[in-house]
């Protein structure tokens, strides 16, 4: 319980992501991704494989990218 | 594995924060004080909405650079003919103090780029697995009732007009096939609500968003003639309707000291109270082509509901002027639909709800969605779920209702 109650009528909050629980949440997911990348390139080869492989590093190199620009702009 | 590749994930609810100069870029000059543009205000000097209004009018006026320049932490908040909106589609944060919000964004820069920028927006969708999603306003609200509280009706006029463009000409435009364009309305005049539906309609809007009830928001019911213009228009256009939860204004809230999650928790009975005034209402008997989606009510309650709503149509239709002939749950099936982010009673009731009545959505940027997990969390909800259902839950019924093919 919080010591005080917020006195406003927060009902209207939007609770939108903020940049920093946005790149809080890409880490975690950027970490996991990264083992998954690994287990899958350890595992047997194949065509479907190669695929699997390739959709999971184009989406890690994207939220790589996302997180760096995060931090870009929230160092600015 | 019930969710496969090649589905694409379509989210019918999600959300945009306007950029700062949506209006700037639109309205004449005549209109750019009054039209909704943001301002900045040193929110540690503030003490509640009356104190914060006047304070932010007054800091916008009168020298503001200078003192924006020393100010240690200034908020952006819309002004929209002298009033004062403190949400700039952020949380809200009148009346609390900085350390009661200071992990809540109050400036575009707190925020995720891609609740404002398109090319920011699109990245993040495809990390989350994503193809197209629909979004709602946020100053405006979610079914642009700001605009309601008009002094200026030319003005509130060409405000709702810019919103549409904005959306219509640039934000679904800039990545083909990835945004379902969706418009607001002119509430205070049917007529000219049905004029912009039939002007949106020819520049490819797919969908309308309207209040879950409107009596509460000082204008006639469903049960009256008032919204047929709306009606008919949607009908013709083949627009869906569709009603977010909360968008009556009128939150679910039971007594003054109960916490914001109680209301939280019964968001959905909004949804619930739309269902019911619908299936009773004759909207659906004038109008048997209307669609309605209801916008993150839940879908797990809706077996319970349509049950209750058959037993009191079967021994009380006989007295009351309701339809007699049509039983509610197979009106419902016509018309409704329901839209779900977690929800794992209503995926496993699914076959009593309507196998083709169910949406998914995501609720991004909100951060009660699952980003950047969305399709990871969509597959866990699903996993019992056979390929083909799955396939019409999370794709199909949407590109179906919002007409809104592959490309």
């Amino acid at each position: 319980m919080a010591e005080k109650d917020i006195d406003a009528p927060d009902w209207v909050d939007q609770d939108l992501l903020t940049k920093d629980e946005a790149g809080e949440r890409l880490d975690e997911e950027i970490v996991l991704v990264r083992e998954r990348l690994a287990r899958l390139e350890a595992g047997p080869t194949g065509p479907d494989s190669a695929s699997a492989i390739e959709m999971v590093r184009r989406r890690l190199i994207a939220m790589e990218n996302v997180r760096a620009s995060l931090l870009k702009t929230t160092t600015h | 594995m019930p969710l496969q590749d090649h589905m694409q994930l379509i989210s019918v609810d999600d959300h945009v924060i306007e950029p700062k100069n949506l209006w700037a870029d639109r309205l004449p000059k005549k209109y750019l004080e009054q039209g909704p543009r943001i301002i900045e205000m040193d929110m540690s000097k503030s003490h509640g909405d009356e104190g914060l209004s006047a304070a932010l009018l007054d800091a916008s006026r009168n020298g503001k650079d200078d003192e924006a320049a020393k100010a240690p932490r200034l908020a952006e908040v819309w002004s929209y003919e002298g009033r004062i909106y403190p949400n700039i589609g952020l949380n809200a944060v009148a009346g609390k103090k900085p350390q009661e919000y200071g992990m809540e964004p109050t400036r575009y820069s707190d925020m995720l780029p891609g609740c404002y920028d398109i090319k920011a927006r699109i990245a993040d969708m495809d990390i989350d697995g994503v193809q197209a999603a629909m979004c709602f306003p946020s100053f405006p609200r979610f079914a642009g009732t700001v605009f309601l509280e008009h002094t200026d009706g030319e003005l509130a006029l060409l405000s709702v007009q810019a919103w549409n463009d904005f959306i219509l000409d640039e934000w679904s435009t800039y990545a083909p096939g990835r945004i379902i364009p969706m418009i607001i309305l002119p509430l205070w005049d049917p007529q000219l609500a049905a004029k912009e539906i039939y002007r949106c309609a020819a520049k490819g809007a797919k969908a309308i968003t309207f209040p879950e009830n409107t009596v509460s928001l000082g204008l006639p019911s469903f049960y009256t003639d008032h919204w047929d213009p709306v009606f008919r228009a949607a009908e013709e256009t083949q627009m869906p309707l569709c009603m977010h939860f909360g968008s009556s204004g009128k939150p679910p809230i039971t007594s003054p000291e109960a916490p914001m999650a109680v209301m939280i928790a019964l968001f959905g009975t909004n949804s619930m109270d739309a269902t019911a005034d619908l299936l009773f209402s004759p909207v659906f008997y004038k109008f048997p082509n209307l669609k309605v989606a209801l916008s993150e009510g839940g879908i797990g309650w809706m077996p319970y509901l349509l049950e209750r709503i058959d037993l009191t149509w079967e021994r009380h239709r006989w007295y009351q002027n309701v339809n007699k002939e049509v039983r509610p749950s197979d009106l419902f099936r016509e018309h409704i639909y329901g839209c779900y982010i977690d929800d794992f009673e209503g995926i496993a009731r699914r076959h009593q709800i309507g196998l083709e009545n169910i949406l998914w959505e995501c609720d991004y940027p909100h951060s009660d969605s699952n980003w950047p997990n969305s399709r990871e969390y969509a597959a866990k909800l699903l996993v019992d779920v056979p390929d083909d259902e799955a396939h019409k839950i999370v794709e199909l019924n949407a590109r179906k209702l919002y007409n809104f093919p592959r490309l």
